[in-house]
């Protein structure tokens, strides 16, 4: 037999149809169905993007919950940072959404500026034990959209065993400028001959450009979905950037590409390729766990050498928030309340959220804290005298502030844009996303 | 064959009387009704499943739907801002540069291989599962995530490189240079459908044209050029057809490979990529949906193109 011309065309047909119909089934769905209902008790479904000591932690509290109420039951949707909000984004759009969510400040307006969010207030939410000025993270035009799961603030964590090894000795953070980080990454480099690089990458680091502007009395984001800065100082923060690459004090363009989309333990900090790193408080006990060494946290860096100015702050580590479309409002509430205001779910998580803003359960659990949890306690109290303003929430579009960053960022690095030009297009791109096209 | 039957029965069929007619009819019609019924499970799921959506999406390209909230009508917003979206343009030259140069790649080494095979070796079962391994794995994200490894700053070809005392700094999945060419190479890896079916083809081949061609003295080139190419070239392109539409439509592979970002600076932002980033991360539904039938226009037009170039040069036996 050989293949006549209609043989040929209904494989083809037949072929080309397959295709088509196996790639465009997908994604489409604009009005799928609703969630899914069990029949007797109340069911909650609860995601969160964690790492190894949280999930730990998570499905304890988990576990304590259910003893307490043998009523509920508890579907838990465990993720990691990287794929976290591709995933809740396609539920949310598919009516799936969870009905517990961990929800961070980036992204909180973006989800309950568009109706996705429930009303925790209008439910019962309970933060009347919580530290002035922490009820109400999640509060965006009156609504409350997340409740605040912990405190948190941004830190740098030092390798200390592998500088010693190198002979390199810890700056003073009351004093130390951003100079003196380049300084310090470059001579770790150095003095490792390039085995060690001295600093992980802080160039895409919203949390440390936004100090950075802070200390210049500017801020990421104004009221009403504006910047906060202009194109000039991405310029001058790309090009003082820039100086770690030339020193080799910080990864290359290709490895922080890589490191963008790799898991919280596989970073080259966490593996001992570099020195130091910008993290959130709350990572201590993990990041501790992740590389098996002790970790120093230091300050962030102020321009003017003096820790006073440097305008550190409190921000919600993550807030817990509830899916508008949830078929149990009331149940997933008071789960909420549950996590934030039970003694029991403290001993569970302790701090590794952050320091619990319920006042009762934070003195309740001081003394079961790690050593990294009550380091960085001890941390959080202290620099109670350096605070700034508490930053806005980035408005809807700013969620892709470190995305876009890092596309530039990596540009220069890659050396196919000069420093004001990757700033200047980040910065359009920026303003066209923050006003919504 | 079946359709020389078909002309026949056509032909006796002029002869009945109309009663023989009638009743031929009655006959048709309840075999068309199970034809139908056979039909009905594929049919629920074309309308409800594919056709259903595609004409929501349709809807949806002309919206500014944003996932949560209902869809507002914009009429051609959509369209006129895809005119001015430079990373759409980036998209469509990342896209086209991977169908045009990852097809036709994986095609030669498909048929290449599939000649090697064709010699009728020991063994060939095997060797034929082996070649076809790197298919059924390579659309998967293990095979994603091996790929980032093996092509990584500190992969496996870089720590090779080193041990014989190169330099390697390169990270070949994430320097915008490289990034794309290792996608296509790991599109031509898979190259094991195209070779089976060219395998079959090959095998359709009459041995007589080889003996009569071999006895008026052509040589081996001559055999390929001359015999086996024209006619297998309706295999060609089956292949071709069929690659170049799954091409477009890739995914999976730059997903994984970038972190879902199309990186290293947009150097593998695949169509479909875009697509869905401005979908699911920034809530564009609705210009994703037009994004999508931009898609499906450009593989209409290629499919178009390439039944159109087919009149000169596939050559059908019949």
């Amino acid at each position: 037999m050989r293949t006549t011309r209609r043989q040929f065309l209904t494989m083809a047909s037949m072929g080309a149809a397959g295709l088509g119909l196996a790639s465009c089934s997908r994604g489409d769905t604009g009005d799928g169905g609703g969630g899914d209902a069990s029949g007797d008790g109340t069911s909650l479904t609860f995601t969160w993007w964690g790492n190894p000591v949280r999930n730990e932690n998570t499905t304890n509290a988990i576990a304590a919950y259910l003893d307490e109420n043998p009523d509920v039951s508890i579907e838990a949707q465990p993720g990691e940072w990287a794929s976290y909000w591709d995933r809740l984004a396609t539920q949310t759009a598919g009516n799936t959404a969870p009905d517990v969510i961990q929800m961070d400040m980036a992204y909180i307006s973006e989800y309950g500026g568009r109706g996705a969010l429930l009303d925790l207030d209008e439910y019962g939410l309970d933060t009347s034990d919580f530290l002035e000025g922490t009820a109400d993270s999640g509060v965006i035009d009156g609504t409350n959209y997340g409740v605040n799961a912990g405190i948190n603030t941004p830190l740098v964590m030092v390798n200390t065993a592998l500088l010693d090894q190198y002979g390199i000795s810890l700056p003073d953070d009351t004093t130390w400028t951003w100079d003196d980080w380049l300084a310090m990454a470059t001579s770790i480099t150095d003095a490792s001959a390039g085995a060690v690089i001295g600093t992980s990458a802080i160039i895409s680091n919203d949390a440390m450009f936004s100090a950075w502007l802070r200390q210049q009395g500017k801020e990421l984001f104004l009221e009403g979905a504006q910047l906060g800065f202009e194109v000039d100082d991405v310029t001058a923060w790309l090009e003082f950037q820039q100086k770690f690459a030339d020193a080799g004090a910080m990864p290359s363009a290709s490895q922080i590409t890589e490191e963008s989309s790799v898991a919280f333990d596989q970073s080259m900090f966490l593996t001992g390729k570099t020195g130091m790193a910008m993290y959130w408080s709350n990572q201590l006990e993990a990041a501790e766990t992740a590389s098996g060494a002790e970790l120093t946290i230091l300050r962030f860096p102020s321009l003017d050498g003096d820790a006073t100015t440097r305008k550190a702050w409190y921000k919600a580590s993550m807030l817990w928030s509830a899916s508008a479309r949830t078929e149990n409002p009331e149940a997933a509430v008071a789960f909420i309340n549950w996590l934030i205001n039970s003694t029991a779910s403290g001993e569970a998580n302790l701090a590794e959220r952050g320091i619990p803003a319920n006042q009762e359960v934070q003195a309740h659990i001081s003394d079961l804290l790690s050593d990294p949890q009550q380091r960085v306690a001890a941390f959080i109290s202290e620099i109670e005298p350096e605070l700034g303003d508490t930053p806005i929430a980035p408005p809807p579009g700013g969620g892709q502030f470190g995305a876009l960053l890092l596309r530039y960022a990596t540009e220069m690095l890659f050396g196919n844009s000069t420093a004001a030009e990757a700033a200047s297009g980040f910065y359009d791109e920026l303003t066209a996303a923050v006003s919504g096209s | 064959m079946s359709a020389l039957g078909e002309l026949s029965k056509l032909k006796t069929g002029g002869h009945q009387t109309p009663e023989q007619r009638a009743a031929r009819r009655k006959e048709a019609s309840r075999d068309n009704r199970a034809g139908y019924a056979f039909l009905a499970p594929w049919l629920v799921g074309l309308f409800a499943f594919t056709i259903g959506p595609m004409l929501a999406s349709l809807y949806l390209s002309f919206t500014d739907y944003n996932l949560i909230q209902s869809p507002n009508f914009t009429g051609f917003d959509n369209l006129v801002r895809m005119l001015g979206d430079e990373r759409l343009h980036t998209s469509l030259r990342v896209t086209f540069t991977y169908v045009l140069v990852g097809v036709p790649l994986q095609l030669i080494v498909a048929l290449g291989i599939a000649l090697l095979l064709n010699k009728g070796m020991r063994g060939l079962p095997f060797y034929r599962s082996v070649f076809y391994l790197p298919s059924m794995l390579g659309g998967s994200v293990a095979i994603a995530l091996l790929w980032r490894q093996i092509f990584g700053t500190d992969g496996l070809i870089n720590q090779m490189l080193r041990a014989f005392g190169v330099d390697a700094t390169i990270g070949y999945v994430s320097h915008p240079d490289y990034a794309l060419w290792a996608l296509i190479l790991l599109h031509v890896w898979t190259f094991g459908s195209p070779m089976v079916i060219f395998l079959a083809g090959l095998r359709q081949i009459p041995t007589m044209y080889y003996e009569a061609a071999a006895l008026d003295g052509a040589n081996k080139r001559n055999l390929f050029l001359r015999v086996t190419l024209p006619l297998l070239s309706p295999i060609i392109f089956f292949n071709l057809v069929l690659q170049i539409i799954g091409a477009f439509q890739s995914f999976t592979q730059a997903y994984i490979v970038s972190g879902g970002s199309g990186g290293p600076s947009d150097s593998t932002l695949f169509y479909t990529l875009y697509l869905y980033e401005r979908g699911f991360t920034n809530f564009q539904m609705g210009y994703a949906s037009a994004m999508a039938w931009l898609l499906l226009v450009i593989i209409a037009a290629f499919t178009a193109i390439n039944f159109f170039a087919a009149k000169y040069w596939v050559f059908y036996d019949d």
